[in-house]
C-alpha cells in the first residue's frame, strides 16, 4: 500500500521520558490505577485494557558498551494483522492508509484479537473472571473501574481495546497524541516508505558513526510490514521483541480451514437430509413397517 | 392402547416397552433444549450474513446466551450421573460395544433409511450403531465443549495463547462435527418417516413392540436369538 | 544558563555534569539531538549512576558523588599540560594573564588551605581573610598582566600549580573513575578548546547540592574560559533549573542575600543608610557602576510618590538583616527549631518532604506557633501534623491552608533557564475558592494597610506608604475582584515618573510611559522600576510579523542568522540578549572565531558590533579602544576570572564531603571545606544533626528526581497518570551490594543513615557499579526524594513512601549554603 502510515520510532534516541505513555493516556481518557513497585521503572506492568502504549525498559550487558534499552511498545498495526483476520465483528480492521482501526460500538468482548495477536497487544477490559479488579484499583479522578469487576468477566461484558495511532487524530491530518508529545525527536509520524527510509539512514548513522555496529531497523518487513518501524541499537531480543514474529498458524487453520470446512459441511448436511428425505419419502413405507 | 394409523380409518392395538426412565428423556430435553441455542449462537461465526448479530451489545447478550446455555448443557450428564449413575453406567457400557453387525448396520445404513430396503439390516441392540455412535459423539462433544469452553472463559490470559487458540480450534471443530451430527439425528428423528416412534420413545419413554422388533431385534429377542434369526432369513436370500 | 536552551543545538561536544538532563529537562533533549544530527556533536554524561541520560549519551563516565572537583581539576591540568586551551581567548578575555599578589599562597602550598584562614574556635572550620587574593597593580592603580603567561605570579602558572597533582591516577582513584574512561572523557571535551569548536556543560543539582557546590560551578565556569567556549553559540556554563520558573524566583530574589535582579540584601551594620549602601556596594568600573540607578528605581517602584531624595527615596523603609549569612534555608530551621522563629509563611513548597534531615525539619514545624500555607494539594507540610505516628494533639502549631491556583490556572510570565521571560495565559480556572498567589498576597498587603491606618503601631510608614495599587483585574465571585496583573508587569518593567531628559535636554521617555532599556534607568527617582534585568520585557515591541505587543508576549518565530536566537520570541533577560558575554564569540580583533557560529562581531564599515544577537558590550567600542578585549562587563576587570574569590578560595580544591567513606587524597589534613558552619543542635538524639561515621555508614548515597514526578512531590504524586507510572519509593544499588547484603530486586530494604531509617523498594541493576576508591571498594546506592507518606488523610498523595530527606545531613555549602543532598553515608539492610 502506497499511502501506509507508519510511527518511527528511534530507540537510539528515546530517553523513556514516558511523555508518550502520559499524553496517550491523556488524549484517549484511559484512566491511572494503583501500581506497585517491584524492582524496575516499567510501570503499569504491562500493555492492557488502559494503556495502549508504554516504555519497556531493558538492561543490556553487550560486552562492547553497557546499554539501558527503551521500548515504546504497543500495536504494531501489522501489514498482516491476525486480529482483523479473528476478529468475528469487525470492530478490529484495516482502516485507511494501513492503520488497524478499533470501533469500540462494534467490539463484542469475544476476546480473540487478545490471543491471536503475535505481539500479545489488545486486552480486554476484563480478561478473565479469574483476573477481575484485583490489580485494577482506580486512582482518584478518573472513571470508575470497579464497573470492570469479576462479574463481568464472568458474563461476558466487557471490550476490547488497543492503540489505533490515535485514529481520530490521524484521520484529521494530526499526529498520534505520543509522536506529538516526544521532546527527544525519537518518533516521527508519516508515509511508511519514507519512515522506512529515514529508518534505514539513521541506522546507518548509528553504525558508522555512533559506535553500535548492532543497529538494525525493525518492522520494515516483519508480518507484512509493521506500522511501527524501529531504530534498534542492539539485536531485538535485548529488547525483548520477537526477532522473528510469527502470524498465528492456528489462525490460518482456523479461518482459512475449519470455518470454510465447517460452512461446507453445514452446507451438505442440510442439503443431503432435504434430499434423503424426498429419497425416504418414496421409498420408505411404515406399512412395510408392519 | 389404540394408535390411529395415518391416512386409515383403522386403529391398532400396540404393546409398549419402555425404552428410556423419565429423568432420560427429560436430560434428554434439557440437552436439546440447550444445544440448539448454543448451536445457534455459536453458528453466527460461521455465517459471516449474520455478522450484525455478532456485533457490540448484541453479540455481547448472544454470548451471556451461549455461556447461561453452556451451564445447562454440561449440567445434564453431571445430574445424570448423580441420580441415576447405575443406569448411566449400564447405557454407556452398551454405547461402547461394537460387533459385527455394527459393521453391516453402516452398510446398511443408506439402503434402509433412504431406500427402505430392509432386508440386509442386521439385527441390534437396545440402541442400534448410529444411536450409539450419536451418543458417543454426544458424550465426547460435551465434554470437549466443556474443556475448552470453560478454558477460552476462565482462562484467557492465564493459559499460554498457543493453548487458547488450540481450544478455539479444537471447540470449533467439535462444533462442526457435533452440529452436523445433530442435524442428521434431527432428521431422523423428526423428519425420517420411518423413524416417527423415536420422537414418541423420547416422549413417552416406550416404543412399540413391532418397532423393537424391527429396530432392535437383538433387545426384542435376545441377541442370541435375534443374531440365529438373522442367519437364518440371510441363508434364505 | 549564560546560553539558552535552543542554543544546545550549536555545541560541538556537550558534556552533562551532575545533571540528569534526559529526566529532569526531557525538552532539552531535543536540542541536544539536533546538535548530534546536524553537527555529529558529541553527548558525555559523567554521573555516578547510568542515568536515562547516560543511555541516550555517546560516552559514560561514572563518579563517586562529591568529587566533582578532582575530575574538573584534572580536567583543566590535562587541558593546560597538553596545551589544548584556546590560547587567544585565554590570553585576552580571561584574567589568566594577571598577576597576583606575591603574598597569595595555595593548597599546594599551605597543605590545603589558601593563604589568610582564620579559624577562631580551633574547631578546624572557619574563613578566611582574603587580603591576599589580590590582583597585582603599578603606581597608578592598572592590574599589571603578563601575556606570554609565564609569571609564577600570573593566574595560569598559579592554576598549573594548583592542580598540579590532579594528573589521571589520582583523579581516578579519588573519583573512582576508570582511568581509561577518564581520559577519553577529557580529551573529546578538550578538542572544545579549538578555535572553532565549542562545548556546552550542562549542570543542576548534582553540582549544586553539595558542601563544594559553588565551587563546583566555579570549576565549570573555568573550564569554559580556558577551552574559550564561553559568551559563543554551543558554549556557556549552563544550569538547567530545577522548576520552570526558578530563574524567575532567583531574578525577583526568592533569596537571602539578595534583592531583586542581584543586589545584596540591605545589612543594618554595613548598610545603615542610602548613602552607605551605595558607596559599599557600587564597584567604580563595569556595569555594576550604575547600581544606585537600579536601587533607587526599584524603592520608587515600591514606595512611589513617599520615596523621595529628602527621604532617602525611602531606604529606610527597607528591611535590614541583622547579620550575614544567618537566614538561609539551613539557618531558618535551626532557627525555629530553636523556637526563635515564632511564625512561618510557605508557599508552594513542601519542606516536610524536601527540606534536609527533614525529620528535624518537621520537628522545627511543631515549634511555630503559627504556620500560613498556600498549596494545591494537602501535601505533607500542609498536614505535618498528621505524620504518622505523632498524635496532633501534641503539636500546639495552628495551620492556615490558603488554596492556590496552579501554574496553568494563572496568568503571568515566567522565566526559563535560559533567561527567557515568557508571559503565560490563564488555561483554566481555579478550582472552588484557590486564587492565585498574587492575589492572596494582595488580599493580605491591603488587609495589612488598613489594620495599620486603624492602629499604626510603632513604624506603620513602610506599610501605610506602600505604593501599592493593582485593582482592576478580572470580578471573582468570593473576593471581589482580582488583581490586574498587567498592573503588576508594568511596575517590574519600570516606568518614567516624570520626563526623562537626555542631556541635550530631549525627552526620553514621558511621565507614565514604560521604559524599553535599563540605559534609560536614572537615580534621580524619575524613573520606578521592579528589576532592572527585566526592564523592557512588557514594553510594546515588533514580533518580526507585523505585530507590537508587549515584549514577553510575542511568539515571532524569525530565526536570522539561524543559530536558533529567535529574538522575536518572548523576550530575554538582560534586553533581549539570548548569550551573555557573546562579545566573546568574536575574536581579539572583532572577527567572528572560524566554526561558522558567527554571532556579533565588529563591522568597521558601520564603525560598531553587529550579528544576530544583542550585543554585549559597548556598541561602539572598536579595536584598539581601551577595554575592547574587556569582555565581561559586569566585572571590575573585564576579563573572565579564572582567579576568583569564593569563600573557599579563588581556586576550587577538592574537599570530600561532609559524611564520605574516605580520607581526603589530595590534601591529607583538609578533608573538608573549612568554610562551612557545621550544625550540631541534639547531636546524637532521635531527631537531630548527628553525622555519620563510616564504620556504621559505610556506603555513598545521592538523592534525586526521576522524570515521573516533580521536586517534593505536590505537583505530580496526586496526579493519577503521573503516580502510576512511579507508585512507590525505591532505592538503586549494585548488583554486587545486592549479593553482599542478601538482598534481590524488588525486596524491602531498610535505609539507614545517622539521622534516621527508611524503607523502599530494592532495584538491583547494573546501571550502579561498585568504585575503586583509593584503594578499596566503595558502593553506592541512590533514591529519589519525591515522596512522603501521602500528607492530609482528607484527599492523600497517590504515589506515597518513605521520604530520602528524613536520611539527608543539615548542612550546606560554604557560600551559598544549599544542602548537600547529593553526599552522604547509609548503610542498606534487607527489612
Amino acid at each position: 500500500m502506497a499511502d501506509r502510515l507508519a510511527m518511527y520510532i528511534d530507540t537510539s534516541k528515546c530517553m523513556a521520558c514516558r511523555g508518550c505513555q502520559v499524553a496517550c493516556k491523556q488524549w484517549n481518557d484511559l484512566p491511572a490505577y494503583q501500581t506497585e513497585q517491584t524492582g524496575t521503572y516499567e510501570n503499569p506492568p504491562a500493555l492492557d485494557h488502559y494503556t495502549f502504549t508504554r516504555i519497556r525498559f531493558a538492561e543490556y550487558d553487550d560486552p562492547d558498551r553497557f546499554q539501558w534499552l527503551f521500548l515504546k511498545e504497543g500495536c504494531m498495526h501489522c501489514g498482516q494483522a491476525a486480529c482483523v483476520d479473528v476478529c468475528p465483528t469487525a470492530a478490529l480492521k484495516y482502516g485507511p492508509n494501513g492503520i488497524i482501526t478499533f470501533e469500540r460500538d462494534l467490539c463484542n468482548g469475544c476476546g480473540y484479537c487478545s490471543q491471536f495477536c503475535p505481539f500479545g497487544v489488545p486486552h480486554l477490559s476484563v480478561p478473565s473472571p479469574l483476573r477481575g479488579t484485583g490489580s485494577l484499583t482506580g486512582l482518584e479522578g478518573q472513571i470508575e473501574l470497579a464497573q470492570y469487576g469479576a462479574l463481568d468477566g464472568l458474563t461476558g461484558d466487557v471490550k476490547s481495546s488497543k492503540c489505533t495511532f490515535c485514529q481520530d487524530r490521524t484521520v484529521n491530518g494530526l499526529k498520534p497524541a505520543c509522536v506529538k508529545t516526544c521532546p527527544a525527536g525519537a518518533l516521527d509520524w508519516g508515509n511508511r516508505d519514507e519512515m522506512v527510509a529515514k529508518a534505514k539512514a539513521r541506522v546507518d548513522v548509528l553504525k558508522t558513526q555512533r559506535n553500535f555496529p548492532q543497529a538494525q531497523v525493525y518492522g520494515d518487513t516483519q508480518l507484512g510490514g509493521l506500522g511501527r518501524i524501529y531504530v534498534l541499537k542492539a539485536p531485538p531480543e535485548a529488547y525483548g521483541l520477537q526477532a522473528d514474529p510469527k502470524y498465528p498458524a492456528m489462525s490460518t487453520l482456523w479461518q482459512k480451514i475449519l470455518q470454510p470446512v465447517g460452512q461446507v459441511a453445514f452446507g451438505a448436511t442440510i442439503v443431503g437430509a432435504i434430499a434423503a428425505f424426498f429419497v425416504a419419502r418414496r421409498n420408505v413405507h411404515m406399512e412395510e413397517v408392519e | 392402547m389404540s394408535v390411529r394409523l395415518r391416512g386409515t380409518d383403522s386403529a391398532i392395538q400396540i404393546r409398549w416397552i419402555p425404552k428410556y426412565t423419565t429423568l432420560e428423556r427429560f436430560l434428554h430435553w434439557v440437552h436439546t433444549a440447550t444445544f440448539i441455542p448454543l448451536a445457534l449462537t455459536g453458528f453466527i461465526l460461521f455465517a459471516p450474513f449474520l455478522q450484525p448479530v455478532a456485533q457490540g451489545e448484541a453479540g455481547t447478550q448472544i454470548r451471556l446466551i451461549h455461556r447461561i446455555a453452556a451451564i445447562l448443557f454440561g449440567g445434564v450428564p453431571i445430574i445424570y450421573a448423580i441420580l441415576q449413575p447405575r443406569r448411566m453406567l449400564i447405557n454407556l457400557r452398551e454405547f461402547l460395544s461394537f460387533t459385527k453387525y455394527d459393521v453391516l448396520w453402516v452398510k446398511n445404513a443408506v439402503p434402509y433409511y433412504v431406500l427402505g430396503r430392509h432386508h440386509d439390516m442386521p439385527p441390534q441392540p437396545r440402541f442400534n450403531t448410529g444411536e450409539r455412535m450419536t451418543a458417543l459423539v454426544m458424550i465426547l462433544g460435551t465434554a470437549t465443549f466443556g474443556i475448552t469452553g470453560l478454558s477460552m472463559w476462565f482462562l484467557k490470559s492465564i493459559m499460554p495463547t498457543v493453548l487458547y487458540q488450540l481450544m478455539v480450534l479444537v471447540h470449533d471443530l467439535m462444533f462442526i462435527i457435533t452440529f452436523a451430527m445433530f442435524l442428521i439425528h434431527f432428521y431422523l428423528a423428526v423428519i425420517h418417516p420411518m423413524m416417527w416412534q423415536s420422537l414418541v420413545s423420547m416422549r413417552y419413554g416406550v416404543v412399540s413392540e413391532s418397532y423393537a422388533r424391527e429396530h432392535h431385534a437383538m433387545w426384542y429377542y435376545g441377541e442370541k436369538r435375534a443374531k440365529e434369526m438373522w442367519e437364518r432369513r440371510h441363508s434364505e436370500s | 544558563m549564560t546560553n539558552h536552551w535552543v542554543d544546545l543545538k550549536n555545541a560541538d561536544v556537550i558534556m552533562i555534569n551532575g545533571s540528569n538532563a534526559a529526566e529532569n529537562h526531557p525538552a532539552s533533549m531535543m536540542w541536544v539531538n539536533r546538535a548530534r544530527d546536524e553537527r555529529n556533536a558529541q553527548l558525555i554524561v559523567v554521573d555516578p549512576r547510568f542515568t536515562r541520560s547516560a543511555a541516550t549519551a555517546d560516552l559514560y563516565a561514572p563518579i563517586r558523588s562529591g568529587t566533582d572537583i578532582a575530575f574538573y581539576g584534572g580536567l583543566m591540568k590535562y587541558v593546560m599540560d597538553n596545551n589544548l586551551y584556546h590560547e587567544e581567548y585565554v590570553v585576552h578575555f580571561t584574567n589568566a594573564a594577571t598577576l597576583i599578589n606575591p603574598g597569595f599562597q595555595g593548597p599546594e602550598d599551605l597543605d590545603g588551605l589558601f593563604s589568610g584562614f582564620v579559624d577562631d574556635d580551633g574547631d578546624g572550620f572557619g574563613s578566611y581573610d582574603k587580603g591576599t587574593w589580590t590582583y597585582q597593580t603599578d603606581a597608578e592603580g592598572n592590574i599589571l598582566r603578563d601575556e606570554t603567561l609565564q609569571d609564577p605570579n600570573c593566574v595560569f602558572q598559579l592554576l598549573k600549580k594548583q592542580y598540579s597533582r590532579y594528573d589521571l591516577d589520582m583523579v581516578s582513584q579519588v573519583t573512582g573513575c576508570p582511568r581509561d574512561k577518564l581520559e577519553e572523557v577529557y580529551a573529546l571535551y578538550a578538542t572544545t578548546g579549538q578555535p572553532d569548536k565549542t562545548g556546552n556543560i550542562m549542570y543542576a543539582m548534582g553540582q549544586t547540592q553539595h558542601t563544594v557546590g559553588s565551587q563546583n560551578v566555579r570549576c565549570m565556569a573555568m573550564i569554559q574560559l580556558l577551552l574559550g567556549n564561553t559568551g559563543r553559540p554551543g558554549g556557556g556554563v549552563n544550569a538547567l533549573r530545577g522548576e520552570s520558573n526558578v530563574q524567575g524566583s532567583t531574578d525577583m530574589a526568592l533569596l537571602a542575600h539578595i534583592i531583586p535582579a542581584y543586589m545584596a540584601t540591605p545589612n543594618a551594620g554595613s548598610h545603615p543608610n542610602l548613602a552607605a549602601y551605595i558607596e559599599k556596594e557600587t564597584p567604580a568600573t563595569s556595569y555594576w557602576a550604575n547600581k544606585p540607578k537600579f536601587l533607587i528605581s526599584l524603592l520608587k517602584a515600591w514606595w512611589g510618590d513617599n520615596a523621595t531624595a529628602e527621604n532617602d527615596f525611602a531606604y529606610d523603609y527597607m528591611g535590614k538583616v541583622e547579620s550575614a549569612g544567618n537566614h538561609y534555608w539551613i539557618s531558618l530551621f535551626e532557627s525555629m527549631h530553636a523556637g526563635d522563629i515564632k511564625g512561618c509563611w510557605i508557599l508552594g513548597q513542601n519542606p516536610a518532604v524536601g527540606g534536609p534531615n527533614a525529620r528535624f525539619e518537621r520537628e522545627a514545624l511543631e515549634q511555630l506557633d503559627w504556620l500560613v500555607i498556600q498549596e494545591i494539594f494537602q501535601t505533607e507540610t500542609v498536614a505535618f501534623w498528621q505524620e504518622p505516628g505523632k498524635n496532633p494533639a501534641d503539636i500546639k502549631t495552628e495551620v492556615f491552608v490558603l488554596p492556590a491556583a496552579d501554574a496553568m490556572e494563572k496568568e503571568g510570565s515566567i522565566v526559563t533557564s535560559g533567561r527567557l521571560i515568557q508571559w503565560r495565559p490563564q488555561v483554566a480556572q481555579p478550582p472552588g475558592e484557590a486564587l492565585p498567589d498574587h492575589d492572596i498576597l494582595n488580599l493580605v498587603a491591603l488587609k495589612l494597610k488598613e489594620l495599620h491606618a486603624r492602629e499604626p503601631g510603632p513604624f506603620a510608614d513602610p506599610i501605610l506608604q506602600l505604593n501599592w495599587d493593582y485593582s482592576g483585574g478580572p470580578a471573582h465571585p468570593v473576593v471581589g475582584e482580582l488583581i490586574d496583573i498587567a498592573k503588576v508587569a508594568q511596575e517590574v518593567n519600570g516606568y518614567a515618573v516624570r520626563d526623562v531628559l537626555d542631556a541635550d535636554g530631549n525627552v526620553i521617555v514621558k511621565a507614565g510611559d514604560l521604559l524599553k532599556t535599563f540605559g534609560w534607568l536614572q537615580a534621580d527617582g524619575s524613573t520606578a522600576c521592579g528589576n532592572w534585568l527585566y526592564v523592557g520585557y512588557f514594553y510594546p515591541l515588533p514580533d518580526g510579523e507585523g505585530n507590537i505587543l508587549p515584549a514577553s508576549k510575542r511568539r515571532g518565530q524569525k530565526d536570522p542568522g539561524g543559530l536558533g536566537i529567535y529574538p522575536y520570541w518572548a523576550y530575554s533577560w538582560p534586553v533581549n540578549r539570548r548569550i551573555i558575554y557573546n562579545r566573546c564569540s568574536a575574536d581579539s580583533q572583532g572577527n567572528p572565531w572560524p566554526g561558522g557560529k558567527d554571532l556579533i562581531w565588529w563591522d568597521a564599515a558601520k564603525g560598531s558590533w553587529t550579528g544576530w544577537d544583542v550585543p554585549d558590550f559597548a556598541a561602539t567600542k572598536a579595536p584598539g579602544d581601551a577595554g575592547f578585549n574587556d569582555p565581561f562587563i559586569m566585572k571590575t576587570d573585564g576579563k573572565g576570572w579564572l582567579f576568583g574569590a569564593l569563600n573557599e578560595g579563588p581556586f576550587p580544591s577538592h574537599y570530600e564531603p561532609v559524611e564520605t567513606p574516605t580520607d581526603n587524597a589530595l590534601y591529607a589534613n583538609q578533608k573538608h571545606n573549612p568554610v562551612i558552619k557545621i550544625w550540631r543542635t541534639n547531636e546524637g538524639g532521635d531527631v537531630g544533626d548527628t553525622y555519620g561515621d563510616p564504620s556504621q555508614f559505610p556506603i555513598v548515597a545521592t538523592t534525586y528526581r526521576v522524570v515521573e514526578h516533580w521536586q517534593a512531590g505536590g505537583m505530580s504524586r496526586w496526579l493519577p497518570w503521573l503516580a502510576e507510572t512511579q507508585p512507590e519509593m525505591f532505592v538503586e544499588m549494585s548488583e554486587e551490594l545486592a549479593q553482599e547484603k542478601g538482598i534481590r530486586n524488588g525486596d524491602q530494604v531498610s535505609i539507614l543513615s545517622a539521622r534516621g531509617k527508611i524503607q523502599a523498594v530494592a532495584i538491583v541493576t547494573k546501571r550502579f557499579k561498585p568504585f575503586q576508591v583509593n584503594g578499596k571498594t566503595v558502593h553506592q546506592v541512590g533514591f529519589p526524594w519525591h515522596f512522603g507518606w501521602g500528607g492530609g488523610a482528607e484527599a492523600p498523595a497517590l504515589a506515597t513512601g518513605d521520604t530520602a530527606n528524613d536520611l539527608t545531613p543539615h548542612v550546606g555549602d560554604g557560600n551559598t549554603t544549599i544542602p548537600e543532598y547529593k553526599a552522604f553515608l547509609v548503610n542498606v539492610e534487607k527489612a
